[in-house]
């Protein structure tokens, strides 16, 4: 069975009195260790879906199974929850926190579980070392440029080993070298530590680095192609 | 708690604001403890007669008017009557009519008895009794002037027509009135003019039985109803609460001030919490995505409001209570303010309240920024 099953969703937005319908009947199965591109114009709905399948929106209609349980019916305490074990969020600002260092950025995650505090060192550092800024540990946000930035967000995101990562235009604040470097790091989190990744992008060169690309057009998957050939960085 | 560095780096975050807002929360309480300690003292004031069941026996038309001598043996003989003791208001002052201090004319010989809870040395009580023109002096009062036993001191006349020529005998200890002077009622008998003589303002009467003193108080009252005398007859609470009637005013305008006080605060913080919150939102939403529930990024936030404040309170409070240690306000205030300190109750009230602004004044901030959906809040950034 797939990881993630999303089934005849539809969202509609209520702005005032009328009602704005920004997903339309969206099916789609994510299998575990795919690497899904979503593409689309501006406004298509595709940081919706991402938002549905991270669960931190609701479906109007439909359902959305990730791992076999319906997370559409989760209570807004148990998704919060679910989030903190099975996604890892990477956004386009990075969205790090200001008053907190690259190390404490990637620790704060971890400090829902249960960890020791010797053992959350041990998980930042492995994450830092894997994103390649374990120099930079005690770098606040502003000492860090935007590439760094990023990979700190992505320590953060596989901190805590979730199933998904979902990245929303992980890309879109960066020049082309870096956007390479954080695609190629997402790529290598893909391949080699077998994370399953939904990432939204406006780039064909981006989508090239997912294993499967999916078009959104008006709330609706217009294309669903399987990328042959990947780009590498 | 492995939260709290996130709590401290938050505190931190504007550092110019943060301390802006201590420095403020911290001046207004400092205010708020000087008032409140004020009311405190004056409400200690008011219950020095509480727990001593004294009766005062007074002329119901006013404090000024005399009562004869020959009242005391009357009274003394109405049942449940322990003993009786004359007490005349004074009003003299010190060389300079800035030290100005309580003192009275006593009657020498049941001053022991009927005003026990005063504690002296009986050998020095003994040479104040033997000294006709011997006094006994309060402990605030000789630390103010820096006098010691055998020290012989005039006050000046204001009411009665003689400067009192006294020297004293005894330093007495009582846990609220620190501050006055009691020297022989036979001495102010016999300097004042004839006409005056054996009269006397007040009489102080203990009693067997304190559940029995509303009888006592209007069987004597209405011995004297028809005299040319009346009386009227008080507990010493009473006494104490008419005597600081117009204390009264004054407590309720320094009540308001200090309500107001922290009313100001609690809107100024507001201010300042909510701009703060307003400024995380987006932050506040990415915890909440990353799996911080609702509930414990509000606590978070509520946890370094008041803390704030607290900090604020704290300071201004510990301030307050080092610059009176320093200041002495009994003398500042020529004599207005004696035994003021902040007092702990005082103090533990105004470090509740400051914790209590945190909470009133960051509520709504923290639930606002809180109750916004992770995708609303999301969306903010871009
Ligand atoms: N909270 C909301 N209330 C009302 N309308 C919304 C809300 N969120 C999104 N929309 C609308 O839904 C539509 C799809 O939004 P969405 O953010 O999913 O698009 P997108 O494909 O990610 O676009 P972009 O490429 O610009 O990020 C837009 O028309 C947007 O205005
Ligand atoms: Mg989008």
């Amino acid at each position: 069975m797939a990881l993630v099953e999303v089934k005849e969703v539809h969202k509609v937005y209520k702005r005032d009195s009328f009602e704005v319908p920004v997903l339309n009947g969206i099916s789609l199965s994510v299998g575990e260790g795919d690497f899904l591109a979503l593409m689309g114009p501006s406004g298509s709905g595709k940081t919706t879906l991402l938002n549905l399948i991270a669960g931190i929106d609701r479906p109007t209609r439909g359902t959305i199974a990730v791992d076999g349980r319906e997370i559409s019916n989760f209570s807004e305490t148990a998704l919060a929850g679910w989030r903190a074990r099975h996604i890892g969020f990477i956004f386009q600002m990075y969205n790090l926190i200001p008053v907190l260092n690259a190390f404490e950025n990637v620790e704060l995650p971890l400090l829902l579980t249960k960890l020791s505090k010797k053992e959350r060192r041990e998980h930042v550092e492995t994450a830092l070392r894997i994103v390649g800024l374990a120099d930079r540990m005690k770098h606040y946000p502003r000492q860090l440029s935007g590439g760094q930035e990023q990979r700190v967000a992505i320590a953060r995101a596989i901190v805590t080993d979730p199933s998904i990562l979902v990245a929303d235009e992980p890309t879109g604040d960066l020049d082309a070298k870096n956007a390479a470097e954080t695609l190629d790091l997402l790529q290598h989190l893909n391949t080699d530590f077998k994370k399953t990744i939904v990432m939204v992008t406006h780039d064909p060169k981006a989508a090239g680095f997912a294993r499967r690309t999916l078009h959104l057009e008006k709330g609706q998957i217009i294309e669903d192609t399987a990328n042959g050939a990947r780009a590498q960085a | 708690m492995k939260y709290f560095k996130l709590i401290r780096r938050n505190l931190f975050r504007n550092r110019l604001r943060s301390m802006m807002t201590l420095a403020l929360i911290a001046v207004i309480f400092f205010f708020v403890a000087t008032l409140l300690s004020i009311l405190e003292l004056f409400n200690r004031f008011e219950d020095q007669g509480q727990g001593t069941n004294r009766l005062v026996v007074q002329s119901s038309i006013s404090l000024a008017n005399p009562l004869p001598y020959a009242y005391e043996q009357k009274i003394r003989e109405v049942p449940g009557v322990a003993d009786v003791c004359k007490l005349q208001w004074i009003g003299a002052y010190y060389k300079e009519k800035k030290n100005f201090f309580a003192n009275f004319a006593v009657d020498q010989d049941r001053m022991e008895s009927v005003f026990a809870d005063y504690r002296i040395d009986p050998k020095q009580m003994a040479d104040f009794k033997a000294d006709r023109q011997g006094c006994i002096v309060g402990t605030d009062l000789v630390k103010r002037y820096g006098w010691k036993i055998g020290d012989r001191i005039t006050l000046k006349r204001q009411i009665f027509p003689y400067d009192p020529e006294l020297t004293i005998r005894g330093i007495y200890e009582h846990p609220v009135n620190t501050a006055a002077l009691y020297y022989h009622m036979s001495y102010h008998n016999e300097a004042i003019p004839p006409m005056m003589k054996d009269h006397v303002n007040t009489f102080w009467l203990s009693v067997k039985d304190p559940s029995k003193n509303a009888a006592i108080s209007q069987q004597i009252d209405a011995m004297f109803k028809n005299s040319e005398f009346p009386t009227e007859t008080v507990t010493e609470k009473q006494f104490q609460a008419s005597f600081m009637a117009m204390m009264g005013n004054i407590k309720l305008l320094f009540g308001s001030i200090s309500t107001c006080a922290v009313f100001m605060v609690i809107l100024l913080a507001a201010i300042t919490m909510s701009m703060s919150a307003r400024e995380r939102v987006t932050e506040i939403a990415v915890l909440k995505a990353i799996g911080f529930e609702k509930g414990l990024v509000m606590t978070l936030m509520l946890t370094e409001f008041s803390l704030l404040t607290f900090a604020g309170g704290a300071l201004g409070v510990l301030g307050a209570k080092l610059i009176y240690m320093v200041v002495p306000m009994g003398k500042v205030t020529q004599g207005f303010l004696v035994g003021f300190q902040i007092f702990p109750m005082t103090a533990l009230l105004a470090l509740g309240s400051s914790i209590l602004v945190g909470l009133i004044a960051g509520g709504l901030p923290a639930i606002n920024a809180t109750k916004m959906s992770v995708v609303d809040g999301l969306r903010r950034v871009v």
